[in-house]
């Protein structure tokens, strides 16, 4: 039997070393980060709540007067405008669970792909009947592999529902855009990493509801848009 | 003293016993119209609640069976109205509708509505059954939305579309019934449920399906029908009404949403009942009609009733004879009484005349004697005696008559007016011609001018009855008062005397018939004259009683009537 011990460790270490070194240069000469870039913040005046805010940030959608919105309310920024060819954007998700779509309310860029886990232990039948995407999913169950998934390839707002439990529903606003944020329940945004130029920032509030600004971006600068 | 009697034959007509007869008569007569009155009532008051007990008890089955098909017909109504709630709530639907996706309404619907809705087959959507026959969405508007390229939701005629349409949506469930001849039993049920937007909460479109109408076939006599657009559809049995009928129905319809009313059907009567299938609808009104058939009550009220007739009839007769019966009972004694009467005041009447002719002719003889010469004065006495005898004889008579003839109630008095004066002068006259042994002194006080109410022969009677008693109860050379006044609408008249008065104890006596109290022998009389001076004064609707009789006075009073101007 061969007891031979050998100790590689020390050469492993600079072989790690070596390979992070190269990770950060590549990125530092990636094409993105190879332009400069600036920032659009700023806040969003939101209409008052329909009921107390939910601790967990789960948006829920109510309707009020035929006009969809999230609640607590929060706002949808983003950029139109020309931008660089961007990498396809990631697929995102939008799972039931508890009897409802979470997250309630998802911006995506056009032709995100959206996946639709089932977390209950029960059937869910997600559909859409809104112009910009039509789809219907059929009945499945948490076990459904592959997860159920649909590409939104046209710009616009898609009202999700399920067929089995009528009270569930979800929004999913398409944006033709990669820069697009969130903001938070008081109205703040910040979106970085935005190529300088001249844009329409829209702040889309409901179903309703968008608003929208001229902005200009500078290298290096953080430009404040405030939708009153 | 001799007065005039009427004949026996004048005196007793046969009038008692026709009077007696008539009591027999009035008797039964009144006791059948009694009986008749009584049988009357009880056959009419017992035909009354019979006829009203059963129709209770037929409106009572009506209603049974009336409720038996509504609550058959609720349970499936409340059926089809959450089935059609739960429908207009399927996200699919509202999807479609909220989404801007018409395009798929139908498409949707067709899977929702899958199990719902019946093949065309009409055998599928038998009655009772919950399939639909067509279904169809109404617009905001009302409007029928139309389905493209979709057989499911039933063919229809644009006819028919056009009657499905609302003026407008509300909130509220709207029940009709349309005409569609292409279906059986030619009607359908519809109804349209608005489908509220959970996003506005207002009604954004209407869910309208059509059923088939239940037609219940209940087992007893009733049958049931729709009146849809001015139509009745018979459903169960589904054959057509008279035309009257259905004209009897639409004058009905047009002026209460519920009621009922008696109808011949094919010559046999019904009582027919409606009520508006679709209260408050916005639909046209439509109405649930039901008919029984009310002949086997009527049959069964005839014979009833004839049975309760014959029964009356029988009792009315049996009551006929016993009410003969009762009534000869009870006129018996009165009938037995008047026969005594009678044959007490004809046995009176002619036992009177029998005797009075004896005396006449024992007088006769008398006086024949007392005009022989040869005769003593002692014998001359005697026989003069004798004939004073037969007059007082002769005058019992005559007051016994009276008084039978009082009894019998034969006596009628004429009553006209009378001058008392001239009365009392007569009667005074006649007095006075009494021979007397002592003296006598008359006083009068007797206005001249009083007239009293009537028959002379029998006031007189009454006058000389007292005068003749004042004379011969009084003393010697004693006093006779008589005196008369008016007093309102009577004469009063006192005839007093002195002499001894009537003992106390024998006064409430006097009056009494053969009562002469403690009087001597040696006073001639029979105790008549008091008793029949007061039953003539009462016959002249007046009285007579003793005022006073103490110390050395007796007197009586007379209360007669006034004489009144008309009876001069």
């Amino acid at each position: 039997m061969n007891l031979h011990r050998v100790d590689a460790g020390p050469r492993l270490r600079s072989i790690t070393c070596l390979l992070a070194a190269a990770a950060v240069m590549a990125l530092l000469v990636s094409p993105s980060a190879a332009f400069a870039s600036g920032s659009l913040e700023g806040t969003v005046a939101l209409p008052p709540g329909h009921s107390a805010p939910v601790p967990n940030q789960r948006y829920e959608i109510v309707s009020k007067a035929g006009v969809l919105a999230p609640n607590p309310p929060v706002a949808v920024i983003y950029l139109e405008g020309d931008f660089p060819a961007s990498p396809p954007p990631a697929t995102r998700q939008i799972a039931q669970k508890n009897l409802q779509f979470s997250p309630s309310l998802l911006a995506i860029e056009v032709g995100t792909r959206v996946e639709f886990p089932n977390l209950d232990a029960t059937y869910h039948n997600i559909f859409s009947f809104s112009p910009t995407k039509r789809f219907d999913l059929g009945r499945y169950r948490s076990d459904e592999k592959p997860v159920p998934a649909v590409v939104f390839d046209k710009a616009g707002l898609v009202t999700l529902r399920c067929d089995i439990h009528e009270h569930m529903r979800a929004l999913i606003l398409v944006v033709p855009t990669p820069f697009f944020v969130l903001t938070g329940t008081d109205g703040r945004y910040r979106l970085d990493g935005i190529p300088p130029g001249r844009y329409v920032a829209k702040a889309w509030i409901d179903s309703r509801s968008t608003r929208s600004l001229p902005v200009e971006i500078h290298d290096g600068v953080a430009t404040r848009a405030d939708f009153p | 003293m001799t007065r005039p009697i009427a004949s026996p034959a004048t005196l007793i007509p046969n009038v008692p016993g026709q009077r007696v007869r008539g009591f027999r008569t009035r008797i039964l007569v009144a006791m059948m119209l009694l009986v008749f009155g009584v049988t009357v009532f009880a056959v009419v008051t017992a035909d009354r609640k019979l006829v009203a007990t059963m129709q209770r008890d037929l409106e009572r089955t009506f209603a049974t069976e009336l409720a038996a098909v509504q609550n058959a017909e609720a349970i499936r109504h409340a059926a089809l109205v959450e089935r059609c709630r739960a429908l207009v709530r399927r996200p699919r639907i509202h999807a479609a509708l909220e989404d801007n996706a018409i395009d798929l309404l139908y498409l949707s619907a067709e899977d929702e509505l899958r199990d719902l809705r019946a093949s065309d087959d009409e055998s599928a959507a038998a009655p009772g059954t919950l399939r639909a026959r067509f279904y169809r969405f109404l617009d905001r508007t009302g409007q029928v939305i139309r389905p493209v390229g979709n057989e499911t939701a039933g063919t229809l005629s644009r006819k028919l579309e056009a009657e499905l349409a609302l003026p407008g949506l509300s909130e509220a469930q709207q029940v009709g019934l349309v005409p569609t001849p292409d279906f059986a039993s030619g009607v359908t049920e519809i109804i349209s449920t608005p489908i509220i937007s959970t996003e506005t909460g207002e009604p954004i479109a209407a869910l309208v399906l059509g059923f088939r109408p239940l037609a219940i076939v209940p087992e007893g006599q009733m049958r049931t029908g729709l009146w849809v657009d001015g139509r009745l559809h018979m459903l169960a049995p589904a054959e057509p009404l008279d035309a009257a009928v259905t004209a009897e129905l639409r004058d009905h319809l047009g002026k209460v949403d519920n009621g009922s009313f008696e109808v011949p059907v094919h010559g046999i009567p019904h009582l027919l009942f409606f009520h508006r299938s679709n209260p408050h609808s916005a639909y046209a009104p439509a109405y649930e009609v039901s008919l029984f058939s009310v002949a086997p009550f009527a049959a069964r009220r005839s014979q009833l009733r004839f049975q309760i007739v014959s029964v009356g009839s029988l009792l009315l007769i049996g009551a006929f004879l016993v009410s003969r019966v009762v009534s000869a009972r009870l006129s018996a004694p009165v009938e037995q009484l008047a026969a005594e009467s009678e044959r007490s005041a004809r046995f009176s009447a002619d036992a009177s005349h029998q005797l009075k002719t004896p005396v006449t002719v024992l007088r006769a003889g008398l006086e024949e004697l007392l005009a022989r010469e040869n005769l003593t004065t002692d014998e001359c006495d005697a026989i003069a005696a004798l004939i004073h005898q037969t007059f007082r004889l002769s005058s019992l008579i005559d007051d016994l008559l009276l008084l039978s003839r009082m009894d019998s109630g034969r006596l009628q008095l004429k009553l006209a007016s009378v001058d008392l004066a001239h009365l009392i002068a007569g009667a005074l006259d006649d007095l006075s011609a009494i021979p007397e042994e002592t003296t006598l002194e008359i006083l009068t006080d007797v206005p001249p001018t009083l007239a009293i109410r009537g028959e002379p022969r029998y006031t007189a009677i009454i006058l000389q009855n007292l005068l003749e008693n004042a004379r011969k109860y009084n003393r010697p050379n004693g006093r006779i008062r008589v005196a008369a006044r008016r007093s309102g609408e009577l004469v009063l008249l006192t005839i007093g005397n002195t002499g001894a008065p009537i003992a106390p104890q024998a006064q409430p006596r006097i009056f009494e018939r053969f009562h002469r109290g403690a009087m001597g022998e040696n006073i001639p009389g029979y105790g008549l004259g008091l008793n029949l001076a007061r039953e003539l004064a009462r016959l002249h609707e007046g009285d007579l009683r003793l005022v006073t009789s103490a110390g050395d006075w007796t007197e009586f009073e007379v209360r007669l009537r006034a004489a009144k101007p008309a009876d001069s």
